[in-house]
Formats: C-alpha cells, sequence, structure tokens
C-alpha cells in the first residue's frame, strides 16, 4: 500500500463543497479530494444555492457583493449559461417580527445596491408584506452539478465514497481504497450530513443545532408570484420548476411541514405531493454561518451559510489557504467556530424554530 | 352498441373462458352515452375491452391504450365530478342499466368527435397535468374503528398472514383492490409438489371465509399509510349504486403483501392500444374471458410470460413469434413453447412499435420488416411493488443481479410478505405470510421456505429497454401507470434537428425535476436506460413515491408574545455594545420603516458606518437602537435623508 498526501479532504455533495475544492485546487495549488456521492442531483433538494438571503449585517451584504459577479462568472464558466438562473426572487412576511427582520434585509439590500419592488397584495395575499428583489442569480442545480463534476475531474481532484475516509488527529482525514492510503492535512466538512457523519462528538461546537427539515415536491398548475419565494415567519422557500411542479423546503419533521405549507398554499387547493424528504439539518443558534477549525485539534467546518454560501465559495478557499484579504480575514475569524463569543455578536436574522442540542 | 368482440368463447379451455364472468346474464350500460354490453361479473373496465374499447384518447399526440393500471375514474352520469363520487373503472362492478361517465380534466370531447371518433377510444385528450387523477385521493378519510391486524394485498401471501394472524388470536382486515381475493400467482404455474394455484387459492379463500375474526375488505385499495394507519378508497358494492368512501383505518400491526408488478419495456410506442403487460393478457382471459384480436407477438424478459403462450396454444389465437431480450433462457415454459412448435428468437428486442392499418400493430425488429399483428404482449419483468413500504418510510437497494429494487431495513409495527418482500416462489409467498406475523408478535417462527429453481434452469428476469431514437414514431413511456411519465428528452443534436422533433418524447430532462410522482416502474426503467445511478435507485424510490399526509392541517405559525423581542437577536453587537434602545424626535409626517438606517453625517452611505437602525414605528413614535454616543442622525429611508435627533 503507498500513501499519499493531501492538502485537503472536501467532504459534501453540495455546490458549495464542489467550489471550495475546485477552488483550492485551480485557484491555490492545493492538492484536494472530494469525499461524497457525487449524485446528490438525483435526489430531493435540501438547499438553495442563491445569491441573495436575508442577511442583516452589513459585512456579510459587503462580502457577497464583492465576491458575487467573479462567482457568477465562474459558474457559468463551467456549466454553461444555463448553470446560472436569474431570477428576481420574492421574500414576504405575515406577522410583526418577521416584517420588521424583512425591514432590515430590505434597507440593507437597497445600500448594497440591490433594486427593491413591493408586491401588492393582489398578488401575495392581504395583510402580508413581500418584497422582490431583482435579479438575483441561483444555481440550476441540474445543469450545474453535472458540469462541477466534470470540472472537479479535470482538476484531479478524486471523488471517494463517504464509507472511505475516516477522521484523524489534528484535524486530518485518513482515505482508505484498495492498495492506496490518503492522508489529508486537514478535513473540510461542508455539508450537514458530512458534519453528522464525521465531526466527533467531543468536538462538536455548542452553539451548533439539530433542526428537522423536509422538502417537499408538488405538482401544481398554478404560477407562483416568483419562481423563488421565501417566507421570513416560517422559513419556508418554494421553488417553482422549469419543468411545473414546485419545491417547498422548510424546517419541521415531514408531517409539520407538510401541514404548514398546506396551511401556507391553502388559496391554491389541494397540493398533490409528488416528493418528499426529511432530515436532519444544522442551524447555529446565532443565525450566523459557522466557520473553520471546531477545536484546536479538530477538522475545519462551513455550516450556516444558507443560500450564498456557493456565492462566498472564492473568499472561503482564500481563507482556508491562508490567502484572503483584510476584510474576508476579519469576516471568517469573526464567525470562526472555535471562537464564538457573545460579546462579539455576529448574529444573523433566524427562522423562529424550536432546534435541539446536537 | 358495440358486440363483445374481445371476448374468448365459452369453450376456451386452459381455464381462460373468464371464471367471474356469468354468460347466462348479459348487461348493458352506458358510458359517456355509449351503450356497451357485457356480463355479470364484468367490471365496468373488463366491459369496455370485452367490446372493443381499447384506448383512452390521445396523449403526445398518440393514442394511449387503455388499461387496469391506468384508466380514467368514472362517475354516474347524474352525479357530481365531486372526488368524493369519482370510481375507478378497474374496480367498479359494472351494474345493467347504468349510466356512467368518464372523470377526466382536459378539454371533453365535442360533439363532433364524439359522433364521429372511433369506435376503440374513450376520446379524452390527455396533456393536461392531472389527466389521470385518482380523485378520491384528496379526500380526507372517514376514521373507523381500529383493529389489531391489517393485512393489504390478498394474493396468497396476505391470505395466509390473514389466518396465521386470526389463528393467533388477533382480529385481523384483509384489503384486497380487486373485486376478488387470490392475486395474481395463477399466471405463474406450479413447481413439483404443489398444488395449482387454483386449488391454493381456492382452499385458502375457503378458510378464510370459515374465520370469524377475519374482515375481507375487496374492492378496497390502500393508497396512503402512515404509523398504525392506512388510508383506503372502498367501494361499497351492496346497493343498487356502487359508492365509494375513504376510510382511515388504524391498527396495531400492518403487514403488506402488495405483490409484485409487471415492468413496461422502455420501447417507442410501448402504450400503444392493443399492447398489454402478459400478467394483465392472463387475467383479462382468465377471469374475464378477453383476449383482443386473432394474431399476437409476444415480447418478453421473463419465464412466466412463456406460460402464457403455452395456455394459449390451443385457442386458436395465432402467435406470431416470441422475441426474447435475453440471449441463452432457460425455462421449462420456454421447452413447452418449443414443443407447441412457437418460433423463439433469443436475444432480441422490439426497436419500437408504431400503430398500423385497420387498427393493428406494426413490430419493428432489428433483422427483417417489420411484423403486423393484433396484440402485442410485453413484458419486463417483475419488480416487487414496494409502493406502500416506501410511503411508511421504508427503504429500498437496487440488487444489480436481480435487476430490481428489493426493500432493507425495517419499519416498527410493519411487515413485508410475499412477492413484495422480494419472494420468488409461491410456496416462499405463503411462508412469509405466516412468517411476517410471527415477527410482528416477536415470535421466532419457522422462517420462510422459498424453493427457487438454481439459475441454470429457470433464468432471472431481466429489463427490457432499447437506446433512445430520435426517429421514433411514438412516444416511450417509462411505466404503465397514471402519471404517464415519458422517457426524458436526450440533449438536441442540433438545433434543427430540435425544432421538427414534435411531441416524441417528453418536456422532462432531468428525472429529479419531473413534476410528477415517480413510480417504481418509472425508477426501475430510469436505471435500466442510465438515468438514474443504481446506488441512488433507493433513495429516489423513497424520495418521490407520491405521498398522501394522513396529519390534519395545522394552523400556521402564529408567534407567541414571547417570540418577541425588543431588539431582535440578529441586530445584538451592531452598534457597540453600549447601544441604547431609544426614539427618535423627526419630521413625524415621514414614517419611517424598520430597518432604516441612521448615520451621523448627511454625506455617509455605507451601512458599516451605520450608528443605529429604526426598529419599528407605533404611536407616532420612532423606536430606534442607536450608538450610545449619538445625538443627531440622519436617517436613511429609501433613498431620502431625514434628520433626526436622539431622545436622551
Amino acid at each position: 500500500m503507498s500513501e499519499a498526501q493531501l492538502d485537503f479532504a472536501v467532504f459534501g455533495s453540495s455546490a458549495l463543497a464542489g467550489l471550495v475544492a475546485g477552488l483550492l485546487a485551480s485557484q491555490h495549488q492545493r492538492k484536494v479530494a472530494m469525499v461524497g456521492e457525487a449524485q446528490a442531483r438525483y435526489r430531493l433538494p435540501r438547499t438553495l444555492d442563491m445569491s441573495v438571503a436575508p442577511i442583516t449585517r452589513p459585512e456579510t451584504w459587503a462580502l457577497l457583493k464583492a465576491s458575487q459577479p467573479d462567482m457568477s462568472r465562474l459558474i457559468a464558466r463551467i456549466g454553461g449559461r444555463h448553470a446560472l438562473r436569474r431570477v428576481d426572487p420574492i421574500f414576504f412576511a405575515d406577522e410583526r417580527p418577521a416584517r420588521e427582520a424583512l425591514g432590515h434585509f430590505a434597507h440593507m439590500a437597497r445600500a448594497h445596491g440591490m433594486i427593491l419592488e413591493t408586491v401588492p397584495p393582489a398578488k401575495i395575499g392581504t395583510g402580508r408584506t413581500a418584497l422582490r428583489i431583482n435579479d438575483a442569480a441561483t444555481i440550476h442545480r441540474p445543469v450545474f452539478e453535472p458540469a462541477l463534476e466534470t470540472w472537479l475531474a479535470k482538476l484531479d481532484i478524486p471523488r471517494f465514497a463517504p464509507e472511505t475516509a475516516t477522521m484523524a488527529p489534528g484535524g486530518a482525514a485518513v482515505i482508505k481504497t484498495e492498495g492506496e492510503v490518503l492522508t489529508a492535512r486537514r478535513a473540510i466538512l461542508v455539508d450537514d450530513s458530512a458534519i453528522f457523519r464525521g465531526l466527533p462528538s467531543r468536538q462538536w461546537p455548542a452553539p451548533l443545532l439539530r433542526r428537522q427539515h423536509a422538502t417537499i415536491l408538488t405538482a401544481s398548475n398554478r404560477h407562483l408570484a416568483s419562481p423563488i419565494m421565501t417566507q421570513l415567519d416560517s422559513g419556508i422557500t418554494l421553488v417553482e420548476h422549469e419543468e411545473g411542479g414546485m419545491a417547498a423546503m422548510g424546517p419541521g419533521s415531514l408531517g409539520v411541514f407538510s401541514s404548514a405549507l398546506a396551511v401556507l398554499l391553502a388559496d391554491a387547493g389541494q397540493l398533490q405531493q409528488v416528493g418528499q424528504v426529511g432530515y436532519e439539518t444544522l442551524i447555529p443558534s446565532d443565525g450566523a454561518p459557522l466557520l473553520g477549525p471546531v477545536a484546536s485539534d479538530g477538522p475545519l467546518i462551513l455550516t450556516g451559510l444558507g443560500p450564498i454560501g456557493a456565492f462566498l465559495a472564492p473568499v472561503l478557499a482564500r481563507w482556508f489557504a491562508g490567502e484572503a484579504s483584510s476584510d474576508e480575514a476579519e469576516w471568517c475569524e469573526a464567525r470562526r467556530a472555535d471562537r464564538r463569543a457573545p460579546e462579539h455578536s455576529v448574529a444573523e436574522f433566524n427562522f423562529p424554530i424550536e432546534e435541539r442540542a446536537a | 352498441m358495440r358486440p363483445q368482440t374481445n371476448r374468448l368463447p365459452a369453450t376456451t379451455g386452459k381455464g381462460l373462458a373468464g371464471v367471474h364472468i356469468d354468460r347466462t346474464r348479459p348487461i348493458r350500460f352506458t358510458i359517456n352515452g355509449r351503450v356497451t354490453p357485457g356480463f355479470a361479473g364484468d367490471t365496468v373496465l373488463s366491459a369496455l375491452l370485452a367490446a372493443g374499447v381499447d384506448t383512452i384518447g390521445s396523449h403526445a399526440g398518440r393514442p394511449l391504450g387503455l388499461r387496469a393500471s391506468a384508466a380514467p375514474a368514472i362517475t354516474y352520469a347524474a352525479q357530481s365530478v365531486a372526488p368524493e363520487h369519482a370510481l375507478p373503472m378497474e374496480r367498479t362492478p359494472a351494474r345493467d342499466g347504468a349510466e356512467y361517465r368518464v372523470v377526466a380534466e382536459g378539454p371533453p370531447p365535442g360533439l363532433f368527435a364524439r359522433l364521429f371518433q372511433p369506435g376503440r377510444t374513450l376520446g379524452l385528450r390527455l396533456d393536461a397535468a392531472k389527466g389521470l387523477a385518482r380523485p378520491w385521493r384528496s379526500v380526507h378519510g372517514h376514521l373507523v374503528e381500529a383493529t389489531d391486524l391489517i393485512v393489504v394485498g390478498g394474493g396468497v401471501a396476505g391470505m395466509a398472514a390473514a389466518l396465521a394472524g386470526a389463528h393467533a388470536g388477533l382480529a385481523v382486515t384483509l384489503i384486497e383492490a380487486s373485486p376478488h381475493l387470490g392475486g395474481h400467482s395463477g399466471l405463474f404455474g406450479t413447481q413439483d409438489g404443489e398444488s395449482t394455484p387454483e386449488e391454493n387459492v381456492a382452499t385458502l379463500s375457503a378458510e378464510i371465509a370459515a374465520t370469524e375474526a377475519i374482515t375481507v375488505l375487496t374492492h378496497a385499495e390502500v393508497f396512503a399509510i402512515g404509523e398504525g394507519m392506512v388510508r383506503m378508497h372502498r367501494l361499497d358494492i351492496g346497493g343498487e349504486r356502487v359508492e365509494g368512501q375513504v376510510i382511515d383505518l388504524p391498527a396495531r400491526h400492518i403487514v403488506l403483501a402488495t405483490g409484485a408488478f409487471e415492468r413496461l419495456p422502455v420501447l417507442p410506442g410501448n402504450r400503444l392500444p392493443g399492447i398489454a403487460g402478459a400478467q394483465d393478457a392472463f387475467e383479462l382471459a382468465y377471469r374475464y374471458g378477453i383476449w383482443p384480436g386473432q394474431s399476437w407477438l409476444l415480447a418478453t424478459s421473463g419465464n412466466p410470460a412463456y406460460r402464457l403462450a403455452t395456455l394459449l396454444a390451443e385457442s386458436g389465437m395465432a402467435l406470431d413469434r416470441i422475441l426474447d431480450g435475453r440471449d441463452h433462457a432457460s425455462s421449462r415454459y420456454i421447452e413447452f413453447c418449443k414443443a407447441y412448435g412457437i418460433r423463439q428468437f433469443p436475444g432480441t428486442v422490439p426497436l419500437g412499435i408504431a400503430p398500423g392499418a385497420g387498427g393493428r400493430l406494426l413490430i419493428e425488429l432489428p433483422h427483417g420488416e417489420p411484423v403486423s399483428v393484433d396484440r402485442l404482449v410485453l413484458c419486463g419483468g417483475w419488480q416487487p411493488d414496494l409502493t406502500l413500504w416506501h410511503l411508511a418510510g421504508g427503504e429500498s437497494r437496487w440488487n444489480t443481479r436481480r435487476q430490481r429494487l428489493e426493500p432493507i431495513g425495517e419499519v416498527s409495527g410493519l411487515m413485508l410478505a410475499g412477492s413484495a418482500a422480494g419472494h420468488f416462489t409461491r410456496r416462499g409467498c405463503v411462508t412469509s405470510g405466516i412468517h411476517a406475523v410471527d415477527r410482528l408478535l416477536g415470535r421466532a417462527g419457522h422462517g420462510v421456505d422459498d424453493p427457487v429453481i438454481d439459475a441454470i434452469y429457470e433464468t432471472p428476469d431481466r429489463q427490457m429497454h432499447v437506446a433512445d431514437s430520435e426517429d421514433a414514431t411514438a412516444p416511450t413511456y417509462l411505466d404503465a401507470d397514471n402519471t404517464l411519465m415519458l422517457r426524458p428528452a436526450p440533449p438536441p443534436r442540433r438545433r434543427s434537428w430540435h425544432i421538427f422533433r414534435g411531441a416524441q418524447t417528453g418536456p422532462v430532462r432531468v428525472l429529479s425535476e419531473a413534476p410528477q410522482p415517480l413510480s417504481i416502474g418509472a425508477i426501475c426503467a430510469g436505471v435500466g436506460i442510465g438515468l438514474i445511478p443504481p446506488d441512488s435507485a433507493g433513495i429516489v424510490a423513497q424520495e418521490r413515491v407520491a405521498l398522501v399526509p394522513l396529519a390534519r392541517a395545522k394552523s400556521s405559525h402564529a408567534p407567541a408574545a414571547q417570540d418577541f423581542a425588543t431588539v431582535p437577536p440578529y441586530l445584538a453587537g451592531r452598534f457597540g455594545t453600549d447601544a441604547v434602545v431609544t426614539t427618535l424626535r423627526h419630521d413625524l409626517s415621514r414614517h419611517l420603516d424598520s430597518g432604516a438606517l441612521i448615520f451621523e453625517g448627511e454625506d455617509m452611505l455605507d451601512p458599516r458606518r451605520a450608528v443605529g437602525v429604526v426598529l419599528r414605528s407605533h404611536d407616532g413614535k420612532t423606536e430606534a437602537l442607536v450608538a450610545a454616543s449619538a445625538r443627531k442622525v440622519i436617517v436613511r429611508d429609501l433613498g431620502q435623508s431625514i434628520p433626526a435627533e436622539v431622545d436622551i
């Protein structure tokens, strides 16, 4: 058996995981391997990759604004022009706390050059506050994921099944395959499933909570007011598919989420569920991302980034490579998983839901 | 009135004269105004098929065959089209003098179309998304008293499970979708030392009838399942009119003996009228004495279909040839067919099927001229029906050797039995039914005895499919069910070709994004033609099953009073640790929105330099969170600068 050395083993199947791995290899000349199934696109979506989210911290907006043009170009270069879809998502709120959060988000978005329109009640329902964000970008998963695999292969980034990898002391990872042992100096756990599987419980960051989530795919002939809509009160996101039908994602067990969805879409008549999955996801207690080392001898993690994670991939890759700008490094350091301190809050808007400690 | 052109003579041997119909009691009913004859014992569907109505209408620009797994719902002509009045024509007994009409979305056929449409079609246009919807799936269930054990499926495994439950002292409800117990074992014949399937079913049926603890519900299809509960659509056939009812039945234990279904080979034109699966074809003949046309061709990749050829060998139906997708298949039924002198072509799959002259089918072969026949029996092997298993949260995995999805793991309070559990033989199914009850009761039992004949003598089933072709003249479906899932379109090779593709293939390019449930059949087909990696098939099957939630909708999220914080957590630390909540004094004609940023200078725009933010405005006051040092400030709201002073 031979033993080879890698700089990083990136655990995950998401666009964020693939982009971080690819950027570490292509932009920072690191030796990288991926650990995770490459077939996420055959499953119902658990997450959405979009260039906007209900962010309320100006430094996050500034970072996103700076990163997005390059990232959009990279996504288009990897997957072609159909890999990136331009959308005008709607964020809406019913109750006072969520309306206020929507107000904070809207002012922050406008201050960073986004154009927002108020959606009239006739289109969204009376007693509801809704804003349409013009010209956001979203990754079109069915087109992008196969292209991402091709890109990673061209960069000589191998992919290994999760069963082959184990965590090692010092945040390293060991990948054992037939006839080969690969040691990565640092493991980067990106997807929630990778963190659940790979992060030792003794290294689990206290602010990182488990939350039940569900995705439901429905058949519907009715069009949404926008292809992507998020309700801030509940955290439910609705995504209309080009081929028809709609995917809904949000917090709660499958039964609870299904009921919540039925209430939200009561005007749309009977919903026909054509696909559904319940799963556990991770949510930092303060809504802010948790990044980097979980402990002095633990792996690196990337979690709590929400939809914008993929659009921050270059920043995160630069930080892991030690090549981040001072603003980028400051933002990342403030969100380090091992240094989260209440006196230096970086809390973001968080969908209200019962969580439980992991 | 169309005569019963597709009814086999009453003298047809091998049990193919129709055991469930009474030829001495003719009936007639109307459907969409068309008079249809039949016999007592017919379902509405079987009477239509016997009268030569074998087409639902058009889909993707081509005629679509009528079959039990894809038939439109009906209702009595005098009733509304409300979901609770809809009935499945494949389960509804045909009644003399009844007037039915078809329930379907999409435009109804106009007068001209109804007058001049060919007699073999119901005339529906099915391109609407829910063309073949089952309306009762949207009806909430009527909760009835709980039972100890529910057995879903009245085949030999389900019957054995029901008896085992009753013998263990349980109150049992046995639920069967079709009008009769017995299941689908008839086609599969007999192994050495066994009784015939008919004898076996008769014995079990008699024992069940004599067992008071077993309640048998026929005409009842389970379509949703939750923890300790099933939801079924049951037909009450006791009155003058057949009435449907949706029932929620709770139970401590559930056995799923849902059997196996026959896969649809993935070929262009695979759902044209005149095409049937081997099991469907056998059961139409066995139960109702139906066999359309005089000539037929069998294309198979499974052995039981050969038995159909032997059963019909002396019926006068001309079997042109048998095509087998496997190169060197072995079976005792293959040998019997050779003994009958039937032409066999191993390693041969039809390239496609097209409508031919005179309502016949034109079957394109890899070599030689196309073959024209009245009927094509297409058999793509068998797949355990795991739909309810997946609905209940059960998992499955693709077995590459057997080319099928098989169940894995356990679900609390639930057991699979029979061919749904992956067993092959009748003995295996019966013993697995008993074993399932033993397991539910925590007893060791005797295990399952499934004496599978060695693959050297009985070659396992294989899937049948051909490569996608842009030249195909008829659409390719992935399954024979009511979702009408078309083979996803390949990427166009040239734009000009794309323009002229017409409707040969569906608009869906990626199966995972299809706005329909993915049936297990479609997933098997997807694996076969490379759309779904085998490793993902189990997950896709579990995620893409059409789940009907059994829980009632609850009220929407209404934040409790304590949810509301004066300073929301996401603003913590934004303006320093000594930031205070205060009110702003400003021109009261201006309402300031939550989130409006507060600066110390008029020329400041960067949100990172803000010293505060408006929290909310109420009762003419504007509440804000500002840095402790801020006094005279500028509030930026929708592009305007509003001077304000911080109240100290």
